[in-house]
Order: structure tokens, then sequence, then C-alpha cells
């Protein structure tokens, strides 16, 4: 037997991780509040700043990155040192991650609204931010193995499994995902193109959301839920399958966003397999989840802890059976990018991870200042605040969804679109989306309530910064005959690791690796030619107004779509798309095929004030593009990286792009005032650029557009 | 489709076969696991979280 040994737990990191996720939470929700009224309600864009394009991501980067992401390390911080006997490896470390990950909220915070993003989703941020969470998540890494090499515990319980999961594979995906050229200091360029980059794109966003929003909340759920409920996990034999078969199976799961799209049917077939194939493992932990409360469910009647994170585990349960569903070809075609998906992202949002991250809060945050919660009452306020308002976001939404699809695929009996304009698609759904932000404000006035309330609990104790406590010194274990393997695995922390790297990576590999080597994946069309400068430039203020927040880039093969916007995209088409911007949702019509489908004087007027040309219009107005000068200072080194990636631009032609940038956009200016525009100084004006790229968009398969110029003249 | 990839990509049906043979190991693994008893000392990790001596303010 060895001696007791006397040490302490940080508890001061695990307080300010809490109260950065409450800060935090109620600040990406209100963010979220404002751009579901700027749905509604446009004159709620306030400046360039702040549009729907530019804070859209801002909302999501704050409530996946600030708010999950600090209650995540608040979770692992609590959890961590309890289950391994042991302090955290450096108080220091500890630090530096938490001021780190804060600063990294910070500028998130600063860059977002000012446009600079690489438009990717849930991956916005520019390259010294990614350098900066690489180096984060390091620190991370090296506090959280240290604590673990450390520990007096030689088993790892299977919360720390989770933890070690998703370290490993968040570092992967954001290593894969950010491989980018910097062009400047906050801009820079994808290394994959086109149908390669989607590919990559939702490998990594899928896995975004499997390996930040889910596996560390299950090591929080697997750890939190039989503390709340007083007994062990249901099964830990269920825990052992969960763990392996989640991980294995979720890695594959991305191309089921890109169905129907020119991504390779091979891929497609794979992403939807693997996502019905998640079902078991999901529903397998959820299940372990509710029947640890077995024999406790009179509890959950009284305590809104236990309430949170029931309905937590049931909402976990449901967004994990919808998934897969929605990942059903026949069931996409009808719920891609439409509210139906945003629907079901926030089933999983409000009610998983937020709701566990209320009740871990009420659990953990009387504990740190050795005190009772200031009031159930209000905590109980707060869950029914939470629940009716994650019901109003949702329903309404799954609503708008349907309503969305049956209209953009209905056809009279003459085989016409029944709504050939697509802003009566809009118009018709405004009712659910001010039920939506209804649903919002309820759900954030909850969290407030929690705030309240802890900042009165607070005040009420006193932070026990650390926690002394008494544990025996790790026995070193001999391994005997007959010894389970999986004990053997759990006490080899590096194992684990390694095991779980390779587990993913295969993954990985095996969906990636043919994309990007077999060139035939990618069938090449003799026609598609690099962009000009102009229309680089307008595709990065495409980028940096979000425009891929509202419009996709991609016709799927349905009569519905080839209708309505013209041919389907081919893969062919986006070769020379660093990033590509296929989009996720359609507020407003896809824009693939809208080169030459109206006279530049159209977007002109359009971009200044788009109800002029669509009345009813939600879309905000961007005067400002009209007002600020195109910025050329970058256009040569944009094209010698786009050289370096083997865009086949001629030898030099970043000497004189500049000049054919200015040569076009005269053209461009010169057919706009044709067209009745005044203006002066017009060719230097950041909208003739964006003209430029949208009168360029999927014209390279099609004739160009001589008719309006014939027309016109 | 499938077979027209998998023609032009020459060597990498190995990564097929390693994958399935990965997924088939990986589940039957956790399956053995699931049915091989050793109750006690699953039961000791089960109980981990439990086992702190912190006070409790139960809510």
């Amino acid at each position: 037997m060895t001696q007791l040994e006397t040490f302490s737990y940080d508890n001061k990191i695990v307080r300010d991780f809490a109260i950065a996720t409450t800060i935090w939470g109620i600040v990406g929700m209100l963010v979220g509040l404002l751009a579901a009224l700027q749905l509604v309600w446009p004159d709620f864009n306030i400046t360039q700043y702040f549009t729907f394009g530019r804070i859209r991501p801002l909302h999501t980067n704050a409530v996946i990155f600030a708010f999950v992401g600090n209650g995540i390390f608040m979770g692992v911080y609590y959890s961590l040192q309890r289950l391994l006997k042991a302090r955290m490896y450096s108080n220091v470390l500890s630090k530096i991650h938490f001021w780190g990950w804060q600063l990294i909220i910070l500028s998130a915070a600063i860059t977002l609204p000012l446009g600079i993003t690489s438009s990717a989703e849930y991956a916005e941020l520019e390259w010294p931010i990614d350098i900066g969470i690489a180096l984060i998540w390091i620190v991370f890494g090296i506090n959280m193995f240290g604590t673990i090499l450390k520990r007096r515990e030689n088993h790892l319980y299977v919360a720390i499994w989770f933890y070690i999961g998703t370290w490993v594979t968040v570092t992967l995906l954001h290593v894969i995902k950010n491989l980018e050229i910097p062009v400047h200091m906050w801009n820079s360029i994808p290394v994959f193109a086109g149908v390669q980059d989607a590919l990559v794109q939702w490998w990594y966003g899928h896995n975004a959301v499997a390996f930040f929003l889910t596996t560390p909340y299950l090591g929080l759920m697997y750890y939190f839920l039989p503390k709340a409920a007083n007994r062990p996990i249901y099964s830990y034999k269920l825990s052992i399958i969960h763990f392996w078969a989640l991980i294995f199976i979720y890695i594959w799961a991305g191309p089921h966003h890109l169905l129907y799209t020119s991504l390779p049917d091979w891929a497609q077939t794979l992403g939807s397999v693997f996502s019905i194939m998640l079902i078991a493992p999901s529903w397998g932990g959820m299940l372990n989840g509710l029947l640890t409360l077995r024999g406790a469910w009179d509890r959950v009647r009284k305590d809104p802890i236990l309430k949170f994170m029931v309905v937590a585990v049931t909402a976990y349960g449901m967004a994990t059976l919808e998934g897969p569903l929605l990942s059903i070809k026949s069931i996409n075609a009808i719920s891609h990018y439409t509210d139906w998906t945003v629907g079901h992202v926030h089933v999983g949002t409000l009610g998983w991870n937020g709701m566990l991250t209320f009740g871990v809060l009420y659990w953990l945050w009387p504990r740190l200042y050795g005190t009772k919660l200031f009031s159930i009452k209000l905590a109980n306020t707060h869950f029914w605040f939470s629940t009716i308002g994650t019901l109003f976001y949702a329903v309404p939404l799954y609503w708008a969804g349907w309503t969305q699809s049956l209209m953009w695929k209905k056809f009279t009996p003459d085989g016409f679109l029944a709504y050939g304009n697509f802003l009566e698609t809009v118009t018709q759904i405004l009712p659910m989306y001010m039920l939506r932000s209804l649903g919002g404000f309820i759900y954030v006035l909850g969290v407030f309530l929690m705030a309240y309330n802890l900042w009165k609990t607070a005040q009420a104790g006193k932070l026990i910064e650390n926690v002394e406590t008494t544990a025996p010194g790790r026995m070193k274990h001999i391994a005997h005959k007959g010894e389970h393997w999986h004990r053997w695995i759990e006490r080899k922390p590096i194992l684990l690791m390694v095991c779980s790297a390779i587990v993913v990576v295969i993954g990985g590999l095996v969906e990636i690796f043919p994309m990007l080597v077999i060139d035939k994946n990618v069938p090449k069309i003799a026609s598609v030619q690099p962009y000009t400068p102009l229309e680089l430039e307008g595709r990065d203020l495409y980028i940096k107004e979000g425009c891929i927040g509202c419009h996709s880039q991609m016709i799927r093969p349905f009569r519905s779509e080839t209708e309505r916007y013209g041919e389907y995209s081919k893969s062919g088409e986006f070769v020379y798309d660093r990033p590509h911007l296929w989009g996720s949702k359609r507020t407003g019509p896809d824009l693939h095929r809208i080169g030459g489908k109206y006279p530049h004087s159209w977007h002109y007027n359009h971009m200044l004030e788009p109800e002029s040309m669509s009345p009813g219009s939600i879309m905000p107005p961007y005067p400002w593009l009209l007002e600020q000068d195109i910025n050329t200072d970058y256009t040569a080194a944009k094209i010698k990286v786009l050289k370096m990636l083997k865009t086949p631009y001629p030898k030099g032609f970043e000497d004189k792009a500049v000049r054919i940038l200015r040569e076009q956009a005269t053209e461009i200016a010169d057919e706009l005032r044709e067209q009745g525009i005044e203006h002066e100084d017009l060719e230097n004006k950041e909208i003739v650029a964006l003209i430029a790229y949208l009168q360029r968009l999927g014209t390279d398969i099609k004739p160009k557009p001589v008719v309006i110029k014939t027309i016109q003249k | 489709m499938y077979k027209y990839i998998l023609q032009a990509a020459g060597n990498i049906n190995w990564m097929a076969v390693f994958a399935l043979l990965t997924f088939f190991f990986i589940f039957s693994m956790s399956i053995y696991l699931a049915f091989v008893k050793d109750k006690e000392s699953l039961q000791k990790i089960a109980n981990l979280p439990l086992a702190d001596d912190e006070p409790h303010y139960n809510s």
C-alpha cells in the first residue's frame, strides 16, 4: 500500500472557464438573435460591419468555440483532476490556455465583422488566428496529457477517452482544413480547390460537430450525469462500445453535406451509409445516459440540474436520429438548403450543448463557491425558458423548411414552376422566422436568469481556489495473465491516443486521399478558365460580405432546380475555385448561373437597394460597395499564390494583373453608364469588381451572354 | 462510377480492404468486450466519478 499524498485541485481555472462560458454564451446568443431579427426586418443590418453575412459566422463561432469551447474546458478541467486524483499539470499552462483562448475569441469578434474571413463554415478565421488556435490547442494538450501522466489513479475513466479522442481529432481536422497559403496578413488561399475543397470542408465541418460539439460533451455527460444522479453510469461496457464505434464511424459521415452535388457518387454513398450507421452508437450513448437515472426519476421532477441533463441527452438522441435520416438521399433532396437543417442544428446546440452546459454550471458553480445555489426556483424557471425557447426555435424552422422545399419543387399542371419567383418562397416563411426569433429571445432570457442566479450564488459563498485532498500515490501496475486487454489500454494514455488517432485517420484517408490524388475524379472542362484579376477581387468581396451565408452556388440535378436556375453544376466548373463557395443554405436563390442573367445595371441597383429590383426582398443593401475603391494592393500577390497552386495563368501575368483589372473595370463601368448609371469614378469602385464576378458565374459552359449587350446596343 | 474510380485509382483497393478490416476488428472487439464478464473491476472504474470526498451541495 502506498502512502497517502496530499495535493489540491485547481478550482480557480474551472471558475474562470465557467465565467467565460456564461459571458460568451450570452454574447453569442445575442448575436444569433440579431441575425434572426435581420432575416425578418432587414433594417437590423446596421452598417457594413453588422450585416447578416458578417455576423452569421460571428454567431456560429461565438456559440461553438466561445460558449461550447469554454464549456468543454470548464468541464474537462474540473473532471480530469478528480478522475485522475491529480492537480492540473501546470498552473502556468492553464492560465496560458485560458487567456489564449479568450484572445482567439476576441480576435474572431474583431475580424469577422471587418469581413476578414476564409468563408469556410466553422473555419472562417484567417491564418494568423488559425496558428494561434493550434498553439493554444497544443498548450491544452500538454496540460491534459501532463496531468494524465502524473495521475494517481491507474485507470482512465471513459470520459477521459472522449477527451483524448477529441484532442487528437480536432488537431487533425484543424491542421488539414486550414492548409492555406497566406497572401498577406489577413488573407490566404486554400491549397484545395473546388470539389476537393468541398470534401475537405465538410469532412472538417461535420467533424467539428462530431468532435467539438459531441465527443467532449459526451465525456462531460459520462462524468457529470453520474455525479448529479449520484449513481454510476448504467453500463460501463456500453460506454466502451459507444466510444470506439462513435469515433470510428463519425469521421466518415462528412459527405452527407454534399449529397446531389458535384461530389463523386461513391463519396456521397460513403457519407450516407456511415451516417445511418451512426444511429447505433449515438443511441447507445443516449440510452446509457438516460438509463443511468433508473430509480432516480422521482428526483428529476424536482431537481433542475437533472431536468437540464435529461432534456440535453434526449435532444442528443433526437438530433442524432434526425441527422442520419437527413443523410438519406431522398430526404436530403427535400431538406438540403432549407431551414430544416438550421432547425436540426439548433436542436443539437440549444438542446444538447446548451442544456448540458447549464446543468453542469448549476451543479458545479455552488461547489466552487462552497455554498448552495441561490435559487432553485429560478433555475427551474430557466429550465422551462430553455425548453420552450428551443421548441419555439426549432418547430417554426421545420415548418419553414418543409414549406420552402415544397414551394421550390412545385410545378403547375402545365409543367412550369408554380413559384417561379424565389421571393414568394421567402415571404411565405417570414412568420416562421418571427416565431424563431421569439424562441431565441426566450432562450437567451433564460441564460440571463442563470447568470443572475450564479452571480448571487457567488456572492453568498467564497471561491475555494484550491481544494485540499489526499489520495494514495499511484502503484505501478503489474500486468497479470488473463487480464482484460482493454484495461491494459486504459492504463496507457499514449497508446489510447495513438489508437484513437489511427481509428479516425483511417476514415479520413480512405475518403479524402483518393479525391486528392486521382485527377479523374474531377473531369476537366476545356472551356473553364481561371478568373480574371477583377473577377478575383470581386470574388473576394463576395467572400468578405458573407454572401455564402444565404446563397448557394451548386445547382443539383433536379428538374425543379434546372428549371429555376439553369444547367446543373459540374465538378469541372470549380477547378479554379479557391475556396469553393457552394454554400449550405438558400435564404436567397442559388447564384451559380447568375452570370449574364441580368444586365450590369440590375446588379448595381440591386446592391444599392435590393427592394428596388426585388420588392419584398429581405436582403440588406450594400451601399458602401458603391463608395469604396477596389483594393488592388494584393492582386498580384493573389495571382502569384494561385500560380503556385497550378492555376494556369500565363508567365508574368501577375505583373500586368492590375492593368488588366483596370481595363475590365473601365469596360464594365462604360457599360453601366450606357445602361443609365451615373456615378463618378465608377471604374474604381468595389461594385464593379463584384459585378464582374457575378456576371462570370456559371458562364464558362454556356454561350457567352452577348444577348443582353446586343439588346442594349 | 465507383468501379470507374477504383479502376482509375490503381493501387488504392488495399485502402478499402484495410478500412473494412479495421471496421470489422473494432466492432468485433467492442462486442467481445461487452460480453466478457469482469464485473468487479468494471464496477470500480464505473464508480470513479463518485469516488471523491468533496462535500455535496445538493440542490
